[in-house]
């Protein structure tokens, strides 16, 4: 044990320049510190998570997505937490901020319900032993066997795990009393700050050099010879070496590893483990544990330049991949403040508006006034889009957020040229209700974390993945847009069946449409069996994503075919293009329940039960409507026939 | 060609087989064929579910009742295709998008068809530094014999898939017939038999038991009792099992001859070495960024080549194409790299099948919309 105490020693000893006199922050939950107001400076830093460079406050939005299913806390910015978090831990264990969606995992766990579902640490801390057992329990059950509760389980167990390792991050700067000192003549030996008794790890390790001095003597002598002081330096090795076992592999990998042609980043603990030795390194944490020291002390200002001299450091020891990851901070730190997508969102939601109000005060200016709105949304859809494929260097969409994203836009354009060319609502009403739910949708899906995730090794072709996921991600607009205006159809066929030119156009566009969806997702399937065969020797494979995109186009030829051979009128292709959505949805991510199959890198959890209610509203919409709008329609050409 | 199309619309046989009505159902059955074998891959795996909806002509299901398979319902739509073509099909300017979509849809079937027949596929596992000539297959199995004398090796093989108890099989270069005394396509083996009875077998195998099929028909190791007769004055029995690494030996007299249940073999017209294997992941994650195969291709005129392959880029040479696919790292830490092997001799007919088709919709879009537009 002793020997390897030494070594450890020894090893962080190698370059240790001479002890420098540092304030040194006091940590105690009772006591709050005066904190720096603005995070500016250090949300810039970047951050090696999940295999990409990224500034930290990206990374903090992501984790607080990941607890809470919200970007923010408090009204206040996700970086403001996930700095209370790194620097001063015990003020967040009362933030509710962890989630909890099935009330039977709390139930299990004896909380009491919160109203917005909503724990904080402190809470869930009497109920961590049985919460870690129930999770051991259901990571034995293979993950598409395992209930919703096992799986919230699972899902809250990791996150409270998360968060405990990011307040321990920076715990190598926190003063701890397994580096007290009471006897002055040591902390003069080690000149450390006099006026102390208290010391960090981080204090401790910057006099390895010292330390090892006092120690390579007590090898030569008997231990019944050791003196006090030679048994408190022996107590401070010791526990070096035991924080630093405790400590090892946590999050937050911001020091950048000083091996050549190595992209591995490291935690700063780590860093002062493996690579203490390294100049730049060394300087690197540091400057995070001046940080600390600012944040506590309330200096804005040092705290800021310390930010930047650590951006600057890393800036200049990373080059290549990781040095152009690092120019695209200040773009993506554009992206998270401007929130473009939130802008569409509002501006699609804004468009509906004007049209539901148009009922009440029916005005000239309403339409084209909901069109420029519907534009304007579509201008920051389009800004969301560009940002994001200038920050990842690849085409539009590569994860299931971003086929929502992405089948929103098209969708808007679709609604604006049918409305361009129709110029009566229809095309604004479907753009602004297809670009708010889908974008809606895209929203429940990046509270998983961080959207512009890594690609899979077989995603990593951006040809392929430019022309078969954007074609078939189109022909997935195209047919919801048609099922869309099928509703609209039916509904016009209730509301207004005397008007012919309405339904006829309704008709006309829910045709064009459609067939544009039956185009566009032949053409993704087949491209998608080029793709497959240059990758996996085969053109097809009936793999089941394969064949959910088959079963859109079969659908669709089914539909045209019944409509060509008269088997079936409007009402029937309305009906038709109505549950065409079904099909969609079963194609784009029904299929990936099943949990088979080569396109393993699209699956996810928790949509069955959605898709299972949009099941029934929709069987629900279709009892109701058909048979009423078949009544009136009849009826009017009944009428219509007697007149004549 | 008007007059020939109306006679041919005459035929009562031909006027039903190109029904819309028949196009209608069979678009039908195979909607609910893709989506009932679809949900059907998640119980029975990827493979079982393909054999039974979609490559067979009939299925029962519930026990007894009878469903066609994707294959019959394929071959009806291609002859309705074909029928509808001749006879139905409107041959005008304004129809041009719908004929040459539906011309592209009958090259997709032949492109099919010749794919189904044509293709063969296999995978080579090499260890780095490893080279090979033969590639095996993923689940099929058979019986190969061959002679110790000589530099060349002259396998003669038998598939085993027509196996059963009393099959026959003759050898006659060698002078030897082999019959089937008892055959499982999965099986589990064990170092102890029943008293008494006495098997050869090369690694001490005694006994079998049989075990129900797995999903993933790569999982099954067959093995079966074998009567071999003409080596020497008395019959030999002899154990093989699919997981033994080395053949069955049968000595008569001066000759030895090898016996060994295998994965089908296939040749391939030149060498494939692996140099080296290199596996990246994103940084600090297990996300693999890349797959990398270095491969020395050499051919019989003594030709050599040095080829990367990697995800989306891989080895063709000739018919034959190499794609990497999988890989392991042993115990001791030593890297091997699976290259799955297609032989496709229409591999570009599908290419260009989906090009017409789209290209005839995409016609037909926009003389709709053209067309529209003028009525507007």
């Amino acid at each position: 044990m002793y020997k390897k105490i030494i070594l450890l020693v020894c090893f962080l000893a190698i370059g240790i320049p001479l002890a420098f006199a540092q304030p040194t922050c006091r940590l105690d939950s009772k006591i709050k510190p005066k904190r720096a107001v603005s995070l500016k400076a250090f949300q810039e830093i970047p951050v090696l998570s999940e295999g990409r460079i990224k500034p930290l406050d990206t990374y903090a939005r992501a984790l607080l997505l990941q607890f809470s299913g919200r970007s923010s806390f408090q009204r206040k910015p996700a970086m403001e937490w996930l700095g209370r978090v790194l620097f001063a831990p015990a003020l967040t264990y009362d933030d509710k901020v962890f989630l909890i969606n099935n009330p039977e995992a709390a139930t299990a766990l004896k909380i009491e319900p919160e109203p917005k579902h909503r724990y904080s640490f402190s809470q869930l801390e009497p109920g961590l032993e049985k919460l870690e057992e129930l999770a051991r329990l259901a990571d034995k059950i293979e993950e598409k066997n395992r209930s919703v509760v096992e799986r919230e389980v699972l899902r809250l167990y990791q996150n409270l795990m998360m968060y405990v390792r990011h307040t321990e991050a920076l715990s190598f700067a926190f003063p701890s009393s397994e580096f007290q000192i009471t006897d002055k003549e040591i902390i003069g030996q080690l000149n450390l700050p006099a006026r102390q008794e208290v010391f960090s790890f981080y204090d401790i390790v910057s006099k390895a050099e010292i330390l090892q001095r006092k120690i390579r003597r007590l090898h030569e002598i008997g231990r019944e010879q050791w003196s006090g002081q030679d048994k408190d330096f022996l107590r401070l090795m010791t526990n070096l070496y035991q924080w630093s076992m405790s400590y090892r592999d946590l999050p937050f990998h911001v020091v950048p590893t000083s091996v050549r042609d190595q992209e591995s980043w490291l935690s700063p603990q780590d860093a002062i483990d493996k690579e203490f030795f390294n100049e730049a390194v060394r300087r690197e944490v540091g400057l995070l544990r001046d940080m600390m020291v600012y944040y506590w002390n309330g200096e804005q200002l040092p705290f800021d330049l310390a930010a930047r001299s650590l951006k600057s450091s890393v800036v200049m020891r990373v080059g290549g991949k990781e040095g152009k990851a690092i120019n695209k901070i200040p773009l993506e730190l554009f992206y998270n403040k401007a929130d473009f997508f939130l802008w569409a969102k509002l501006l699609y939601g804004l468009a509906f508006l004007v049209f539901l109000l148009s009922f009440f005060f029916p005005k000239v200016f309403a339409r084209p006034l909901s069109l420029g709105v519907i534009l304007a949304g579509l201008v920051f859809h389009c800004c969301a889009f560009v940002l994001r494929m200038m920050i990842m260097a690849r085409p539009p969409v590569t994860n299931l957020f971003e086929t929502f994203v992405f089948v929103s836009f098209i969708s808007v354009v679709l609604g604006v040229i049918i409305e361009l060319v129709n110029k009566r609502w229809l095309g604004n009403v479907v753009a602004s209700v297809c670009g708010l739910v889908f974008l809606l949708i895209a929203e429940k899906f990046s509270a998983e974390g961080d959207t512009m995730q890594m690609l899979a090794a077989v995603l990593d072709s951006n040809f392929w993945l430019a022309i078969h996921v954007i074609s078939i991600t189109i022909g997935y607009a195209g047919c919801c847009v048609a099922g869309l205006i099928g509703h609209f159809y039916l509904l016009q066929g209730i509301r207004y069946p005397k008007e012919k030119a309405l339904l006829e156009s309704t008709y006309q566009n829910l045709i064009g449409t459609l067939g544009f969806g039956l185009m566009m997702t032949f053409f993704g399937t087949t491209v998608g069996g080029i793709w497959a065969d240059q990758s996996w020797g085969r053109f097809w494979g009936w793999d089941p994503k394969e064949n959910g995109a088959l079963l859109i186009v079969l659908w669709c030829a089914i539909i045209f075919h019944a409509k060509v051979g008269r088997l079936i009128g409007p009402l029937g292709v309305a009906v038709g293009s109505v549950l065409g959505i079904v099909v969609v949805m079963w194609a784009w991510f029904g299929v990936n329940l099943l949990s088979v199959g080569l396109h393993s890198y699209g699956f996810t959890s928790g949509v069955a039960t959605g898709l299972l209610v949009y099941v029934i509203m929709e069987t629900i919409f279709l009892s109701v409507t058909v048979p009423w709008s078949q009544r009136r329609l009849a009826a009017f050409h009944q009428a219509k026939m007697k007149k004549d | 060609m008007n007059d020939f199309r109306k006679k041919l619309q005459r035929y009562p046989v031909i006027k039903f087989c190109a029904s819309m009505n028949i196009t209608l159902v069979c678009l039908v059955l195979l909607f609910i064929l893709t989506l009932w074998g679809t949900i059907d891959q998640a119980r029975n795996g990827l493979f079982l579910a393909q054999e039974r909806f979609f490559n067979s002509f009939f299925f029962t299901f519930g026990g007894f009742i009878p469903f066609p398979g994707a294959r019959l319902v394929l071959w009806i739509l291609f002859i309705n295709l074909v029928c509808a073509a001749v006879v139905r099909l409107v041959y005008r300017w304004a129809q041009s998008g719908i004929i040459v979509t539906h011309f592209g849809l009958l090259f997709f079937f032949v492109a099919a068809f010749v794919t189904f027949h044509g293709t063969q596929e296999s995978n080579i596992t090499l260890m780095e530094g490893e080279g090979a000539n033969v590639s095996s297959a993923y689940h099929d199995w058979e019986l190969a014999v061959w002679h110790s004398e000589g530099k060349e090796r002259n396998v003669a093989a038998y598939d085993a898939r027509e196996f059963q108890p009393g099959k026959k099989m003759d050898f006659p270069e060698y002078g030897l017939y082999v019959g089937v005394v008892d055959y499982h396509p999965n099986s589990e083996a064990y170092g102890e038999g029943q008293e008494g009875v006495t098997v050869l077998n090369a690694s001490g195998i005694r006994s079998l038991k049989p075990v129900s099929l797995y999903k993933e028909p790569e999982r099954n190791i067959p093995g079966g009792i074998f009567l071999v007769k003409g080596a020497g004055p008395q019959d030999v029995r002899v154990l093989l099992y699919g997981g033994e690494a080395n053949p069955t030996e049968i000595r008569t007299g001066d000759s030895l001859y090898y016996i060994h249940l295998r994965r089908q073999k296939f040749p391939l017209p030149f060498v494939v070495r692996l140099k080296d294997f290199m596996m990246e992941f994103h940084p600090n994650t297990q996300i693999a960024r890349s797959y990398k195969s270095l491969v020395e291709v050499m051919t019989p005129d003594g030709a050599s080549r040095e080829v990367l392959i990697s995800m989306n880029q891989p080895l063709r040479h000739k018919n034959f194409t190499l794609y990497q696919s999988s890989y392991s790292v042993d115990e001791a830490g030593r890297e091997s790299s699976t290259l799955a092997v297609v032989r496709n001799a229409g591999r570009l007919l599908p290419y260009w099948a989906s090009f017409i088709t789209f290209a005839g919709l995409t016609v037909h879009l926009l003389i709709t919309a053209f067309k529209a537009k003028l009525k507007h």
